[in-house]
């Protein structure tokens, strides 16, 4: 191609390129939600996990301690922290352990007589007032005076204090100076907040808020705030995952670009066979943003590690230049083979696409039209820009040594079938569970956090993140009155010690049945003034005292039952909206454990309620969803093989040369597995994704190194580009090995295996060599 | 009389009050009988109850109620717990007293001796009659206490306080009689009688 020609293509693929840029800029929109890296629920059970991870009120709280000054600091700044949050949108519930009366506001007040279950076995009659007006009096000439002198005049049953106890958390730590304390001296606090625990993005705000209130009080210096939840976990993992990535693309982007400067020596060829990969890079995300609303950060940065295989075509035109001949030449020469590593590649990642997992659907589709567009590129355009005169890397005289070092590699038929038994024999004897079902295990946070977690979680006794009782029913009000019944039961499992607390949405709500029924039951006003009066024979109370007290029962004699809706709008109703859920044609309660003894037991107590009432094993669910996830993973990667084989065998015309390019990839890929299995690895489906990857790069090796040129210079030429993406991808993959993230980890430990594995094996087994 | 104590330099009345609360020191456990009157502006009548205060060292008070009914408080560690027969224990935080934590407060200093306490929480005021009869008014220093508990005035004869007047902001007065005195508290006892009482028990 002419200069000016030349010049031109390159200008317009720059400009196409930076056209596809802006449009990228101006509709991309990344998510950073965890649960896309989740696979898709199919059974209600599954699908409410995924809620609860997200959503349930378990994953929105926050557990906090104040910690390194004296307990009476600490108190003062627990609660002026509160004070703090409860004013702030973003936290639904803010709990120290100092009750509130506030926190039930003015206006729901009267319907503690509704809401307190007082009613249910006493009439406010003459000898039930007296009893308690006896009390009071006691009360009144005790320490407790100053306390309940206030509340008095207005509710003499005390009903306040019996709706706070009743709805203070089951399990709740020590109080100190007024407020709650663990056993290290630290001030305890909840949180609930309104984001989804599972949502980094918003959680980072809501942690970041919490932060900021905190620095902000006046005394704050020398004490320490200790975050942890859920919440605070995937904001770690997020900011970590970013962090290494980021860490890890820059040092092997250098290590990259110094590595084809010394294979290839010539800055134009490097800069240009980047287009590819930008072109590949960019069309990728195009797709995604065409196909799908949100794009998930994770797939970014995943995808653009799978594209290193996109390196790859490139690479195997520069270093089967011929000296003198023309680029588009040796492209047309090579293209047979690059088309079949393509397809072979673009099948592989198929598999992701069938795993049902949104967030690998999307990586497949970056990753599949990445490819296309690089192959395609570097077969229709790229040749048409590298220099006319290149260095011929044949003529290098390392290579010529290697290659013939390679060549006379003795090559005895007994060693891929060692090789197979060794595979075999450590697959069979390596210990421990093969499968890695627990997706916590790829959490990717320090143990030390968790140890944290654990222990705050165990301080303040909140609920037990495993198991949930699930109650369901046409309605609301039928959630409410399923619950209802289930107390008697509950409370027999509580006297057996099978659980050390159990939380049901009734506690906080009755259901409209039982509120009706505690209204009938409140006297009118001349039947409660005639009993006060009654009740207060002799005693020293002034008259009219109580008369608010009346005025409050005339007024919950009216009121419409308190609904989660309404009751939803004070800050305690926060607790009720986050037990009772709508899930289109019924509703969900949900009922949380605490200190799970007996299982057994729990599970009976749901059996009897035939099928209303489920336990919810949150951890069972999970792993039965990553099973059911790998089963699928396991019928697309066999399908995929399948459909490699035919697609091989057909481009090669010849089962013979498909055997050979295919037995060696095949090898080296359980060879990979029983390696890892030996040294202890369980699989994960992140190992099962990586083993494919590695798959699609060693058969690339194993189509270059089959083919069969009969000309020396060429196979020197196959080495150099073999070794140069074998290096690439070593580089590249070798990095993530070293990550502290499960994932990362995984997926570089497991591709560098399989890359060194596929080199050596399809060298050894490569079929003419040994004809030689 | 009173002019004689209002004439008084403050850094020798200061001096005299420091003595004074230092011969109050008693080892603990110290215990005393106690009656307690209290008038509140919701009752037509004082409300009395008669038991054993005992201050137990460091910051622990109990406080025992006999009669009318059986009760012991006991304060530590900043929590207050409630004990009565036939009923489950009641909790609370000191910091939802303040009564409490003043006589806490005033009774730990007195019965511990330890006069930069009781300067440390109260501002005091300190009146001697003769050389035997004196009388502390304390004022708590803590805006958020004195707005609950105004003010407390303990009178004594020698090392022995006879008694301990609470008077809280909202008008309602508790008279505590100690010691011996304690025997002496009237079935319908009055603000007038009580401040006799103490004056000349």
């Amino acid at each position: 191609m002419r200069l000016g020609g030349r010049w031109t293509l390159l200008v317009v693929w720059l400009v196409l390129l930076a056209g596809v840029g802006v449009f990228v800029v101006q509709h991309l929109r990344v998510s950073t939600d965890l649960r896309s890296f989740m696979p898709a629920p199919t059974t209600p059970d599954q699908r409410l996990l995924m809620e609860q991870v997200g959503e349930g009120p378990g994953s929105r709280l926050l557990l906090l301690a104040i910690a390194g000054k004296t307990d009476q600091q600490l108190a003062a700044l627990s609660q002026q922290l509160t004070a703090s949050l409860r004013k702030d949108e973003r936290y639904s519930q803010v709990l120290n352990g100092s009750f509130d009366i506030a926190s039930l506001d003015e206006a729901l007040l009267p319907y503690r007589y509704l809401l307190s279950p007082t009613l249910d076995t006493h009439a406010l009659d003459a000898p039930y007032l007296r009893d308690e007006l006896e009390q009071r009096l006691e009360d009144l000439s005790s320490p407790a005076a100053g306390l309940l002198k206030g509340l008095l005049p207005r509710d003499p049953t005390l009903e306040v204090l019996k709706l706070a106890e009743r709805w203070t958390p089951p399990k709740s730590p020590e109080v100190r100076e007024g407020v709650w304390f663990s056993a290290q001296g630290e001030a305890l606090l909840l949180v609930q907040t309104r984001a989804a625990g599972f949502d980094p993005d918003a959680q980072t705000l809501a942690i970041d808020g919490i932060r900021q209130a905190f620095d902000a009080l006046p005394d704050h210096a020398g004490a320490k705030l200790i975050v942890s939840g859920p919440g605070y976990f995937s904001v770690v993992a997020n900011a970590q995952t970013r962090g290494q990535a980021e860490w890890i693309g820059r040092v092997s982007t250098v290590g990259f670009i110094l590595l084809l400067l010394l294979a290839y020596r010539s800055i134009s060829s490097l800069l240009l066979s980047a287009l590819p990969i930008a072109s590949a890079a960019l069309a990728g995300i195009a797709a995604l943003v065409l196909l799908f609303p949100q794009v998930h950060g994770i797939t970014l940065a995943f995808g653009f590690t799978l594209l290193g295989v996109a390196q790859e075509y490139p690479i195997r035109v520069l270093s089967h230049r011929r000296a003198g001949e023309n680029a588009l030449q040796s492209v047309r020469d090579l293209w047979p083979l690059l088309l079949i590593a393509i397809a072979s590649a673009c099948i592989a990642y198929l598999a992701f696409y069938a795993s049902g997992v949104n967030g690998l659907k999307q990586l497949a589709v970056f990753t599949i039209t990445g490819l296309l567009v690089a192959g395609f590129s570097t077969r229709y355009a790229l040749p048409h820009l590298l220099p006319e005169r290149v260095h011929d890397v044949a003529g290098m005289g390392w290579l010529v040594r290697a290659r013939r070092w390679v060549d006379a590699l003795p090559r005895p038929r007994w060693i891929p079938v060692l090789v197979a038994i060794a595979t075999v024999l450590m697959l069979v004897f390596a210990r421990g569970a093969f499968w890695q079902n627990d997706l916590a295990a790829l959490t990717p946070l320090p143990r030390d956090l968790l140890q944290e977690d654990a222990r705050l979680r165990e301080a303040l006794g909140a609920p037990d993140v495993r198991y949930l009782l699930v109650l369901e029913a046409r309605d609301e009000q039928g959630v409410l009155a399923l619950s209802e019944r289930l107390e008697p039961a509950v409370q027999a499992l509580l006297a057996t010690h099978a659980v050390d607390a159990i939380e049901l949405p009734s506690r906080y709500l009755p259901s409209e049945t039982v509120q009706r029924a505690r209204q009938q039951r409140l006297p009118d006003r001349p039947t409660l003034e005639r009993a006060l009066s009654d009740a207060q024979q002799g005693m020293p109370f002034q008259a009219g005292l109580f008369a608010p007290f009346v005025d409050d029962v005339q007024k919950a004699r009216e009121l419409p039952p308190l609904t989660e809706e309404r009751f939803a709008t004070s800050p305690l109703g926060q607790r009720i909206a986050a037990m009772l859920v709508s899930r289109g044609d019924h509703w969900v309660g949900l009922g949380t454990l605490s200190g799970v003894h007996d299982v057994a037991a729990l599970q009976s107590l749901a059996q009897g309620s035939g099928g209303s009432v489920r336990l919810l094993d949150l951890k069972e669910t999970a792993e039965s969803m990553v099973v059911a996830y790998r089963t699928r993973i396991l019928h697309a990667l066999l399908a995929a093989t399948l459909l490699l084989v035919v697609a091989i065998t057909l481009a090669l015309r010849s089962i013979r040369r498909a055997w050979h390019v295919l037995a060696p990839m095949t090898l080296a890929t359980f060879l990979v597995l029983a390696v890892e299995r030996v040294a202890g690895v369980e699989v994960s489906l992140f190992h099962l994704v990586a083993l494919i990857l590695a798959a699609g790069l060693g058969l690339h090796y194993a189509l270059f190194f089959e083919r069969d040129t009969g000309d020396a210079a060429e196979q020197r030429r196959t080495l150099h580009a073999t070794l140069v993406c074998v290096l690439s991808a070593l580089l590249v993959f070798g990095m993530l090995a070293w990550s502290s993230i499960p994932v990362l980890r995984a997926i570089g430990l497991t591709v560098s295996l399989g890359v060194a594995f596929h080199f050596c094996l399809s060298i050894l087994m490569a079929p003419h060599a040994r004809q030689d | 009389m009173l002019s004689l104590c209002a004439n008084a330099s403050a850094p020798e009345e200061a001096a005299t009050a420091r003595a004074l609360v230092a011969s109050l020191g008693r080892p603990a456990p110290a215990r005393t009988p106690f009656a307690e009157a209290r008038f509140m502006k919701m009752l037509d009548q004082p409300l009395v109850v008669t038991g054993e205060l005992a201050w137990l060292g460091g910051d622990r008070l109990e406080r025992r109620v006999d009669h009318p009914n059986h009760e012991v408080s006991t304060i530590a560690d900043g929590e207050v717990s409630q004990q009565r027969e036939g009923r489950e224990p009641r909790r609370f935080s000191l910091k939802r007293a303040p009564q409490l934590q003043i006589l806490l407060d005033s009774f730990v200093a007195m019965l511990g001796g330890d006069a930069t306490r009781l300067e440390q929480a109260f501002a005091i005021q300190y009146s001697g009659t003769d050389a035997k009869r004196w009388t502390l008014i304390l004022t708590p220093r803590d805006p958020k206490l004195v707005r609950t508990v105004s003010r407390i005035e303990i009178e004594g004869a020698g090392n022995e306080p006879h008694c301990m007047r609470m008077q809280e902001a909202d008008g309602d007065l508790a008279v505590d009689l100690l010691g011996d005195l304690a025997a002496k508290m009237p079935a319908a006892p009055t603000r007038e009688a009580l401040a006799v009482l103490c004056r000349g028990g």
